[in-house]
């Protein structure tokens, strides 16, 4: 079976369109994996990973124990019948008003390393935990959120490109592709000004 | 507290580590004078452990603002952008507009969260009065601030080449060249020039043609001859060692502001490093509070400040550093409010009074093709064209700052830009992923930074009803934007938006969209603005007293063993950052008080001759 990181990881790779490589090349799964749990009621977590399964992932019941007051939800791959995981993701969770916002939450987690509180709707409907607040997760999860890699940048203030690479085009983004994703790349700038003054002695 | 300071003789006592401060402090010393320098803020950013310290306070901190990395100490309080809005702060805003600028109070001043832009002043800006009827003349010309304009290149460690900057009647001496060469242009400034160079915008029924141009930068690129760049700086206060890690060039980390990570943007930390240590001592965390008057004489007799150990706390003691001169150096603002604090300006007084800063706009939008957001220093290139020209008999002058850093100062992007797509528009996953990768690289940021003439109802006053927590006085601003600037503004936005057209950059300038910013009404227009950082005139230089709070050599007209240095100096500011002209009008100061100082006349005798 799975264990609970890997599931994290892989939902984590549908909702955010990086391959779970890239993601756990990262090295902050499992740092936002316990901010996660530390911003979200206890259970909360982990009936978005049971939905986030395929059911060969080993959940017995694909939406999770029922809490009370929730329905059990039909799993990603049940949905989708297998063809589309992400698209799937889509349906069985962003759509759903308990694990939609929390989906939401984890992928400006990955994009910009900072939790994002819950909306106040959904603390009255489905409890708070005290974590649940604005924050940066940490200096080093800020300088991983994917949005600078996304843009083909870095972050501001770290993971520089060196002297003068602000000069050149930006980079086509890596093609790497996560399950059932498709790649994605930059339209490349034809007959871009080169320059090169910077190494000239 | 322990204080040797206090038994100690020095030639000169400073307040204020900053780039003046600091610059003074280096040539004095080489000269062979003792000097004190007090800091009010922590010396922190002077070790590389304590600068790496402040760089992991900006990678936590939730708003990335100028101020992120440089946590004010309780006894130092500064200015925050985030104030602003709600009122709160240390500065108390009479009104009627609000003043949109910050300044750090740490060992190295703001140039530890400056862009780095070292722009000379055009020869017409020492001239307004006289050439445009508006404004003020400097009683210097700009052939009187020349060479100490190429020494401060030199100084600061000036990336540019000559061939770029000759321009608007700028004139270098024959081979003359900066430090280092220019830092290359961003792939923006690229594409942009691609479409926009030669355009043709009319001002006042002036034609003027624009061009992206390379500015001049304190950040190490390529060095010309033997100039050899300055590094990152590693001092022990205690132990007088000093280490600068030599030839670091920028690594293009596109956070000049707030701080650059790596030290190869110019902060006056460098400058202080490179004074004489056997001749020089620096404290921080030591607030000057007063200057004391000799009531006879008008000489001062000392500058009394208050030395706190721990930056959590106002607990302090209260000493007095004495030398045979002073300088106040520690801010446009704060040499103003110290002076007023010590009850030295009179009722007809100028000081505090004609308070000036760059009030700017944004303007932003999304290019047709990738120009490579979010990548390099922070700007390398703008639209100097509309600094000068007739019109400024009818309006302000303003130039152009193109930005490399995306929307993040305008709407805060790239994480705005996540936001809104993944909450707004509902997306996820490769789809997310595709429309960051298409549009973020396209986001494009100009600010368009406006000029500001002297007006006395601009004001730095006091108020035994605002005071910090060590009992000091908070400044108290009253500040308005007057129809010269609006008329600037409205001309700038009015360009900007013609520059977009022109590289068909599709535009997204939306006050509602962007973040808070204060604002200002023209003709029904509303001008969402922010400070630029650029303090001045606060301490006026003129040819006379009664006119002016200063000399040309920054020196008080009431006390002739006081200097009051910085653009508080300054009568204008055209549309340059202060940085670099305040640099070389310390450099002037530091030479006329190294002759002052060693015709040792007795220091209380006053004039006619050295002190």
């Amino acid at each position: 079976m799975e264990n609970r990181i890997d599931r994290f990881v892989r939902l984590s790779a549908l909702l955010t369109g990086f391959a779970q490589l890239h993601l756990l090349g990262t090295g902050m799964a499992e740092t936002y994996l316990r901010a996660a749990d530390a911003a979200l009621p206890e259970g909360v977590l982990d009936e978005l990973l049971a939905a986030g399964s395929p059911p060969s992932a080993g959940s017995a019941s694909p939406g999770g124990p029922a809490l009370p007051g929730t329905a059990a939800r039909p799993g990603v791959s049940a949905l989708a019948g297998g063809t589309d995981p992400e698209a799937a993701a889509g349906q069985a969770i962003l759509g759903d008003a308990k694990l939609g916002p929390v989906a939401r939450t984890l992928i400006l987690l990955w994009y910009r390393g900072a939790w994002t509180a819950l909306p106040q709707e959904w603390h009255s409907a489905y409890g708070a935990a005290p974590r649940d607040v604005d924050h940066v997760v940490s200096a080093e999860a800020y300088q991983a959120g994917l949005q600078w890699d996304a843009a083909g940048a870095h972050p501001a203030g770290a993971r520089q490109q060196g002297y003068g690479a602000w000069a050149s085009p930006p980079a086509a983004l890596e093609t790497e592709s996560a399950p059932g994703t498709t790649a994605v790349r930059l339209p490349r700038q034809a007959g871009a000004p080169t320059v090169t003054e910077g190494a000239r002695s | 507290m322990t204080e040797a300071a206090e038994h100690e003789e020095y030639d000169v006592v400073i307040a204020g580590a900053g780039v003046n401060g600091a610059l003074i402090a280096k040539h004095l010393t080489h000269a062979g004078f003792r000097v004190l320098v007090l800091e009010a803020g922590p010396g922190s950013a002077w070790s590389l452990d304590g600068y790496s310290r402040h760089l992991d306070h900006f990678y936590a901190a939730a708003s990335k603002g100028p101020e992120s990395p440089w946590p004010p100490a309780v006894a130092a309080p500064q200015p925050d952008t985030a104030d602003i809005r709600s009122g709160a702060g240390y500065f108390v805003q009479s009104g009627p507009d609000k003043y949109g600028s910050s300044y750090t109070r740490a060992q190295g001043g703001s140039t530890l969260h400056w862009l780095g832009v070292c722009l000379r002043m055009l020869p017409e800006d020492f001239e307004l009065r006289s050439r445009f009827g508006v404004g003020h003349d400097w009683p210097l010309r700009y052939g009187d601030l020349e060479p100490y304009y190429g020494r401060a290149e030199h100084e600061i460690g000036v990336a540019a080449d000559v061939a770029d900057q000759a321009h608007h009647g700028i004139e270098f001496p024959d081979g003359y060249d900066y430090p280092m060469r220019r830092i290359p242009l961003s792939f923006s400034d690229q594409v942009l020039a691609d479409t926009i160079d030669g355009m043709r915008v009319t001002l006042e029924g002036e034609s003027i043609a624009l061009q992206v141009r390379s500015y001049p930068a304190g950040r190490n690129s390529v060095p010309r001859g033997a100039y050899q760049p300055v590094g990152a700086v590693d001092a022990d206060v205690d132990r007088h060692d000093m280490i600068t890690h030599l030839g670091e060039r920028c690594a293009g980390n596109t956070s000049c502001t707030p701080i650059c990570p790596i030290e190869a943007k110019y902060n006056a930390g460098k400058t202080l490093a490179q004074a004489d240590r056997g001749k020089l001592r620096v404290l921080a965390q030591a607030v000057v509070s007063k200057v004391s008057v000799d009531p006879v004489s008008g000489m001062v007799d000392g500058i009394e400040y208050q030395r706190y150990a721990d930056p959590a706390s106002p607990r302090h003691t209260v000493h007095t550093a004495r030398g045979r001169a002073y300088v106040l150096a520690a801010h446009a603002v704060e040499n103003a409010k110290i002076l007023l604090a010590s009850g030295l300006g009179g009722d007809h007084s100028l000081i505090g009074k004609g308070l000036i800063d760059h009030p700017a706009l944004y303007a932003w939008g999304l290019s047709p093709v990738p120009v490579g957001a979010y990548r390099g220093p922070l700007s390398t290139a703008g639209i100097e064209d509309l600094r000068a020209g007739a019109f400024r008999a009818r309006h302000a002058a303003f130039r152009f700052d193109i930005g490399n850093d995306g929307w993040r100062a305008t709407t805060g992007g790239p994480d705005s830009s996540v936001v809104d797509a993944v909450t707004k528009q509902g997306l996820h996953g490769t789809k997310l992923r595709a429309h960051l990768a298409a549009t973020l690289p396209r986001h494009v940021r100009f600010s368009l930074a406006v000029e500001q003439l002297r007006s006395e109802a601009n004001a730095v006053t006091i108020d035994p009803r605002h005071v910090d927590a060590m009992g000091n006085p908070r400044p108290v601003i009253s500040y308005h934007i007057d129809d010269y600037t609006t008329g600037g503004m409205a001309a700038a936005a009015e360009v900007a938006r013609q520059v977009f057209r022109q590289a068909g950059i599709e535009d997204c300038t939306d006050p509602e969209a962007g973040g808070w910013f204060p604002s200002v009404r023209r003709d029904g227009e509303v001008f969402r603005y922010h400070g630029m950082g650029h303090f001045g005139g606060t301490h006026v230089m003129g040819h006379r007293a009664g006119e002016s709070v200063v000399d040309t050599h920054q020196r008080s007209w009431e006390h002739r063993n006081l200097y009051v240095v910085g653009s508080g100096s300054f009568p204008t500011m055209g549309t340059s950052n202060p940085t670099l002209t305040m640099a070389a009008l310390a450099l002037r100061t530091a030479e006329h008080m190294t002759e002052a100082l060693a015709a040792r006349q007795p220091i209380r005798q006053g004039e006619p001759s050295g002190f």
